[in-house]
């Protein structure tokens, strides 16, 4: 648990952090967003005191950071940058190795975690622990820089615009990692960003900043549907609030149960009150969908079940409504890791329940 | 890049490599029109001039003749590819050097066979630029070749072996110069000793003053500017006059404080020599120290600081190493410029390689001059060669 208590700081006499109080509970994925320069990381870089507060108070758990000599603080808080600070002169396992070494850890202890912690980021460990970083793609140098934060098991991680420097494709796959990172964790994680759709498909409390002062800390959806001022309504944007509230929903939340043909051959739209209906193979995996269509004329077709052309329980409903429109369908198979057949998801879903 | 060189070289049509072509022109014609070698009777007046042909045997000059063709095959697009040129030069050069100096040795027993045992054999400036030639052209060779340090250093040690052990085979013996050692064997040792000393006395305090004031410069911005006008100050006085400006000052200190006479401290001798060398190798020292720390990115730094590490560990494990490799560039600049300095300190009675080169100046015997002078460049020349391995070496694997 972290908890800021009227926190401030103050440059020549200019406050660009002014009492920001806030809590992010353990467990929690706590994202700080705002407009460039509002004291995102001012604030990130006063919990682990590598800038002095001004005034206000940090805890970590029950304890006053500024009770702790620096450097044991920040051994306990994981942190991690935007231009990785990797060591250009060490190895991916020297740099992983930091922390614990810093700690005493065992030699034996290390190695064991580096291998842990390559896995977790699904890096090769026989291939990756002995490369230097100016041999890793940005991906790559990004998930050492985290794998290192994480290295000594720490009780809270900071991370600054992380993925702010990576491509759009490898952005997307690194937030997913995150998101499965946390998940499989559990750390207490306070991330700054500038992206609103970063922000929206990571956190699970957003605080955002203005000027140095929090305007409003809150669940992505409340942030979404109950905007505290005109300043959080335009920074959410008025553009694809729609779809921004889809990012947040999942499709696990819309499913439905989906109807197998038992004699597909014998499926006719005109014979039949079902609009549609999945044909599966003995493995219960699905082939294809009869009807399911958007006009009447091609209602009689069937359509091949792909892999793009599916979707799984933990999809966000944008992605599965972007699916369904770049396929025309009305409707996706829902699949479960062995790609079986659970349920389906339909367009009239999507406009009509409030999960 | 290197494919990119040899299909430029090739599109300019007949030659493929300028510089040694180039090289090559320059020692023939050096080689016809200078003299090779010089005999005089005696020690004190100038001798007689013998050109390349007639100072050497006739094996000599036509095998020299015949590396000379193939090394000009070796500058032609054609016959040759370019890398197998390379690789020929490499073999080529070294034997026209190992030849050219082979040659001046048996030129000067013969000469010296039916002559008094006052006369001189002294190398002449065809000599020289025949010896140098080859020298460049392989370094050239290596460069265009991107060969490695390790290749490099190997491929060295075998020719200065080469050349050493014709000194050991006394080939060269006949030699004004070597004579001017014979006669001046233990005094040379000493001064080479001596020489090698005051390089050490000074470069070891440069360091331990010019590292922390680099360190200084990275960390107080404001202590840049002042620091540096005053090292770029002391190196814009020229050498001689700061030795002699040393002198009166040290010699006043020198009788107001016995302790400092009990020292060794004099006006003139190593003191202000040693101190007139440690001013000039501060500012390439701090200067290069400050450059590489400057260079260590600020995000490391803060990276490293974030996870916990302390200043002191900051400093150890991440500046240190990753500006170690400038901080030894600037050592290497500073030590070769202090053994060429050193020279210059014998002016003040320091002693030294400077010793013969002025003793020789002022008797006009130029083979003790070259006792000196020749010595002090092959020591500046190893001294960089090392140091050259070292900044390599220093270089972080992630790095290199
Ligand atoms: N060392 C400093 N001295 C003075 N002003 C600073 C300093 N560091 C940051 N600031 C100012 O504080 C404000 C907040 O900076 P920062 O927290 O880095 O913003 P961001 O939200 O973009 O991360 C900015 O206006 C910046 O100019
Ligand atoms: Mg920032």
């Amino acid at each position: 648990m972290i908890e800021l208590q009227g926190l401030t700081k103050t440059y020549a006499g200019k406050d660009v952090v002014e009492e920001v109080s806030l809590r992010v509970e353990s467990g929690e994925f706590g994202v700080l967003i705002g407009p460039s320069g509002c004291g995102k990381s001012t604030t990130l870089r006063m919990i682990n005191r590598l800038i002095p507060i001004t005034r206000g108070r940090i805890l970590l758990g029950d304890e006053d950071v500024t009770e702790l000599p620096p450097e044991q603080l920040r051994r306990r808080i994981g942190y991690a940058i935007q231009s990785t600070g990797l060591f250009p002169h060490w190895t991916v396992a020297e740099n992983i190795a930091v922390v614990p070494g810093l700690l005493k850890w065992p030699k034996q202890r290390i190695d064991a975690r580096i291998d842990e912690l390559l896995n977790l980021f699904h890096l090769d460990a026989g291939e990756f622990r002995h490369k230097y970083p100016h041999q890793l793609s940005g991906g790559q140098a990004q998930r050492v820089g985290v794998a290192r934060a994480l290295a000594a098991d720490p009780e809270a991680l900071l991370m600054d615009e992380p993925f702010g420097a990576v491509d759009p494709l490898t952005r997307d796959v690194l937030q997913n990692e995150m998101l499965r990172v946390h998940r499989q964790t559990g750390k207490t994680i306070v991330f700054v960003t500038h992206d609103m759709d970063e922000a929206l498909k990571l956190a699970s409390r957003i605080a955002i900043l203005n000027a140095g002062r929090l305007v409003q800390y809150d669940r992505p959806i409340e942030l979404l549907t109950q905007p505290a001022d005109e300043f959080v309504r335009n920074f959410i944007g008025k553009a694809d609030l729609g779809l921004k509230l889809l990012s947040r929903r999942w499709v696990y939340q819309y499913q439905q149960s989906a109807e197998i043909l038992e004699q597909p051959s014998s499926f006719h739209h005109d014979r039949s009150s079902v609009t549609h209906g999945w044909e599966i193979d003995d493995q219960g995996r699905p082939l294809c969908l009869h009807g399911g269509r958007l006009y009447a004329e091609e209602s009689e077709q069937r359509t091949r079940v792909t892999h793009e052309w599916s979707a799984t329980p933990d999809m966000t409903m944008k992605e599965a409504l972007s699916r369904m429109v770049w396929f025309r369908v009305m409707v996706l198979p829902v699949l479960d890791e062995q790609e079986r057949l659970i349920g389906e998801v339909a367009m009239q879903g999507v406009m009509g329940r409030e999960p | 890049m290197h494919s990119t060189k040899v299909s430029k070289g090739e599109s300019e049509g007949l030659v493929a490599n300028r510089v040694l072509l180039t090289l090559l022109v320059a020692a023939l014609i050096g080689a016809a029109l200078l003299p090779f070698a010089a005999m005089a009777p005696n020690r004190l007046v100038s001798g007689q001039s013998v050109g390349l042909v007639s100072a050497l045997l006739a094996w000599q000059w036509g095998t020299l003749g015949l590396l000379a063709v193939l090394l000009g095959l070796c500058a032609l697009s054609r016959p040759f590819s370019l890398p197998a040129a390379y690789r020929l030069v490499l073999v080529a050069a070294p034997l026209w050097l190992l030849l050219v100096l082979y040659g001046l040795g048996s030129y000067a027993d013969r000469a010296l066979e039916d002559a008094s045992s006052a006369a001189r054999i002294s190398q002449g400036a065809a000599f020289w630029i025949v010896a140098f030639c080859p020298v460049l052209m392989i370094v050239d060779a290596f460069q265009r070749l991107h060969t490695n340090l390790a290749l490099r250093s190997l491929y060295a040690a075998l020719l200065a072996g080469s050349v050493a052990a014709m000194f050991a085979l006394d080939v060269f013996d006949g030699l004004a110069i070597l004579r001017e050692y014979a006669n001046n064997r233990e005094l040379f040792a000493a001064e080479f000793a001596t020489h090698l000393r005051l390089v050490a006395s000074a470069l070891g305090p440069a360091l331990a003053i010019g590292l922390p004031l680099g360190l200084l410069a990275h960390r107080r911005s404001g202590a840049r500017g002042p620091l540096f006008g005053l090292l770029n100050f002391f190196q814009t006085i020229p050498s001689i006059a700061l030795f002699a400006l040393l002198v009166a000052p040290l010699a006043a200190l020198s009788e107001a404080l016995p302790f400092l006479r009990a020292l060794g401290v004099k006006g003139i001798g190593a003191t202000p020599a040693i101190i007139a060398l440690i001013m000039y190798a501060l500012l390439p020292i701090v200067r290069n120290t400050y450059a590489g720390f400057a260079g260590v990115a600020a995000t490391t730094l803060e990276a490293a600081r974030g996870m916990g590490m302390t200043s002191r560990q900051i400093l150890w494990r991440v500046e240190i190493p990753l500006a170690l490799p400038v901080i030894l560039s600037g050592l290497r600049i500073v030590t070769v410029q202090a053994i060429g300095l050193t020279v210059v300190a014998a002016l003040i009675g320091a002693g030294g390689l400077g010793s013969f080169i002025f003793q020789g100046l002022g008797q006009y015997a130029i083979d003790l001059v070259l006792l000196g002078a020749v010595p002090t460049i092959a020591l500046a020349v190893v001294a960089d060669f090392l140091l050259q391995i070292l900044v390599a070496i220093s270089k972080p694997a992630g790095a290199r």
